[in-house]
């Protein structure tokens, strides 16, 4: 129902956050969010960060994983 | 003082003359282009090509290239896709009133130099004036005529069960920089058109093989659109192969955004090659010589099954149907 | 590569399962990864009504279209929306015939859009559920700021937790939205599950929804009702509180009707009294429109997974991505639209 796009934060002003996906660029809200500083991966949704990614699929489905076999 | 088109331009009367032989005669100067009503020309021996595009594009200027460029680069490709050596061409402007003229000399010669590049020589021309808000800027229709090297046979129809597939570069950059270009989303990314004269590119695989079943060049539509069409014109299946179909990061990004796919943003500069696979891989070395080409990857097969189809084997190792081609493209939420 | 998780759904050998992906954009990857193709006979991935395309009412359209060609009003909105039909055209129709249409990025956008056009009426199509309407309430937010007044939504926001109540026993688990989950975090999950509703929150690359589908498996075999996160790395375990006040300071529930379900109370979202002024049903005085959808469209069983999409008289005949009858065939989300592109059957 929701297209994310996972993005770096390249700079902040005002409550809005240039982001870079893989080289594309654009201006966005992070209003919602108060835990982000530059460097942060965000999801982006409609040109707002929605949350903070705190890891990558990889890590997180094998931490998933390690936990469900224990 | 900033000089404009008018429709006096376009009157067949003395500014006429002014802006053909100002403009246009500067720039496609060469021994066939003449005031005459037609262009005279020597005699091609063997078998011809010919072919007519029309070019219109918003905005007229982009990263990598201009209408101009574009409209020398669609018709010498599609002749090269024929295994055609571009040699003659002839172009008809229709230009808005208020044009800048010289925005049109900057459209002339990048329309000369890519020409020069490509080894054609345009012969004949006309140009008219359209009321402001009749046209665009500018449109442009390229004619063009090519001889077919000789043992060249190629044909959309021509591919096989067991012929490999490659594309010549990474794909759909030409429609994420004109969708950059239109400045609609607020997105910025560094990404210039692909649109290149791919003559060069052609001959270099033919003088590695003959063997060569089918060349198309993916432009509207993009590389997606161009598998269907093979798929249905020989009527045979297709299976690619999602991981090594280049594709710019950037490009990549911006479709990420917008979720549109890569596969169905057009290409000025990229061609779709059908060849058996046996010959895949010295083709693909000799692409990756080539300037136009350095991205080249195999991307694919024919299959006998699943006629009309191209299908898909994902990163996971299942297999799924790509989606066919269809619809304006709409940026998406979901 | 990790094939655990491949390796538990392939060798589940228990009782048939029937998992619903709630979201369009789960039933979009999963049919663009093949996931399908590699499940055992005795794991059916069901589609559910978690696209807002799909489950938007005909009447809606017809209202935008209302307002575009009656009340000479700039629409804005997603692509998405372009191609739904309404009662006797879609927007794409109604550009032809003169309605101003903008697609943007962001409601963000549309706002701005109306500030830097004074001279323009302009309406934002705000649909989307919990994910999607944050946006919309910021950019009302910032209009109200801005002291804008010629900005307003037609809404037809949708919330997905009495929906889930609704959906109750039409799968034995669900695929929870990430996304959605994203904002409204997993409080409301548990209350779920003990209501004895089950279901796991996944992510969108193949191997989260493949882990996520193994957690299921290995759920519903230990026999206890479960809410699991297999989407820790974007789902906080409180969502977005920031999010949900901003919702909450600028829209109130009101009922809501889900093309092919029905009307569930408290299912949607509308502007409260403080934010009216850009209420655009308000604003135009739009007259109430129920819509006539096509009645050969069975989106609404396909919706409620109660049939698969070819077993409808009018899918892939007359309803093609190109000229689509329902809704469903219309957003790349919709269950039809992906069925019709990815099946190879």
């Amino acid at each position: 129902m929701c297209v994310g796009l996972p993005a770096k934060i390249v700079s902040m002003k005002n409550g809005t956050a240039v982001v870079d996906a893989t080289g594309a660029r654009r201006e966005i809200s992070t209003e919602l969010l108060d835990n982000v500083e530059p460097g942060d991966f965000v999801m982006v949704h409609a040109g707002i960060a929605i949350a903070k990614i705190t890891a990558d699929d990889q890590e997180e489905t094998k931490s998933l994983m390690d936990a469900l076999e224990a | 003082m900033e000089e404009f088109i008018t429709l006096a331009h376009g009157s067949g009367g003395r500014k006429t003359s002014e802006l053909i032989g100002n403009l246009f005669k500067k720039y496609f100067a060469n021994d066939y282009l003449t005031a005459d009503d037609a262009a005279v020309l020597p005699g091609l021996s063997g078998r011809i090509a010919m072919t007519t595009d029309g070019f219109i594009v918003s905005p007229c200027e982009f990263p990598g290239g201009n209408i101009g460029k574009l409209s020398i680069c669609g018709t010498v490709n599609d002749l090269a896709c024929m295994g055609a050596k571009p040699t003659y061409l002839t172009c008809s402007f229709v230009i808005e009133e208020g044009f800048p003229v010289a925005k049109l000399e900057e459209i002339a010669a990048a329309m000369a130099k890519t020409a020069k590049e490509a080894g054609v020589s345009i012969v004949a021309g006309d140009t008219k004036v359209a009321g402001r808000g009749q046209v665009d800027g500018v449109f442009i229709t390229t004619t063009g005529v090519g001889l077919i090297e000789e043992g060249a046979d190629l044909s959309g129809a021509y591919a096989k069960p067991g012929d490999a597939i490659l594309v010549t570069g990474d794909v759909g950059r030409h429609g994420t920089t004109i969708l950059l270009a239109r400045d609609e989303y607020g997105i910025e990314a560094d990404v210039t058109s692909d649109c290149a004269p791919l003559w060069g590119t052609v001959k270099s695989m033919l003088d590695e093989t003959k063997d060569i079943h089918v060349l198309r060049d993916a432009t509207r539509g993009g590389v997606g659109t161009v598998l269907y069409e093979i798929a249905e014109e020989s009527g045979v299946g297709i299976t690619i192969n999602e991981a090594v179909i280049p594709v710019d990061p950037a490009v990549a990004g911006v479709c990420g955004m917008l979720g549109l796919e890569p596969l169905y943003l057009a290409c000025e500069g990229r061609l779709v090659v059908f060849a058996p696979k046996e010959k895949a891989e010295a083709l693909l070395t000799v692409l990756r010589q080539g300037k136009y080409s350095e991205s080249a990857a195999i991307i694919g097969e024919v299959t006998d099954d699943h006629k009309g189809r191209v299908v898909v084997r994902t990163p996971i190792g299942s297999e799924t149907l790509l989606p066919p081609p269809g619809g304006e493209l709409l940026p998406r939420i979901c | 590569m990790d094939t655990r998780a491949l390796d538990i759904i392939r060798g589940y050998n228990g009782r048939p399962i029937r998992v619903m992906e709630v979201c369009g954009t789960h039933t979009h990857a999963i049919f663009k990864f093949g996931i399908r193709n590699i499940l055992p006979d005795n794991i059916k991935l069901i589609s559910g009504p978690g696209c807002p395309v799909c489950v938007t009412e005909t009447g809606f359209i017809d209202e935008a279209i209302y307002l575009a060609m009656e009340k000479g009003v700039t629409i804005t909105t997603f692509g998405d929306l372009v191609r739904v039909p309404g009662t006797e055209m879609n927007l794409a129709g109604a550009r032809a015939k003169g309605a101003k249409l903008k697609i943007v990025y962001t409601p963000l956008d549309a706002a701005l859009y109306a500030k830097d056009h004074p001279d323009e009426k302009v309406v934002f199509l705000s649909v989307g559920f919990e994910t999607t309407v944050p946006a919309a309430c910021l950019a009302v937010k910032k209009a109200k700021e801005w002291g804008v007044s010629n900005f307003s939504l037609l809404t037809a926001n949708k919330t997905m937790d009495e929906a889930y109540r609704v959906l109750k026993g039409s799968a034995d688990a669900f695929l929870y939205p990430g996304h959605v989950s994203a904002i409204s975090g997993m409080g409301i999950l548990r209350e779920l599950r003990d209501e004895g509703i089950s279901g796991v929150v996944c992510g969108f690359t193949a191997d989260e929804i493949l882990t996520a589908l193994a957690i299921i498996v290995k759920k519903i075999e230990k026999g206890e009702p479960f809410a699991e996160n297999a989407y820790p790395r974007v789902v906080a375990d409180d969502g977005a509180p920031i999010a949900r006040k901003l919702i909450a300071e600028t829209m109130q529930p009101c009922e809501a009707t889900w093309r092919g379900i029905g009307t569930i109370p408290g299912s949607g979202l509308e502007l409260n009294s403080e934010y009216e002024a850009f209420d655009a049903r308000k604003v135009y005085d739009v007259p109430e429109m129920h819509g006539h959808p096509n009645k050969a469209c069975r989106c609404g069983d396909v919706l409620m997974g109660r049939i698969k999409p070819h077993e409808c008289p009018v899918f892939g005949k007359v309803c093609t991505p190109e000229h689509p009858i329902g809704a469903c065939m219309v957003s790349s989300e919709g269950t039809c639209s992906a069925y019709y592109k990815y099946d190879l059957g």
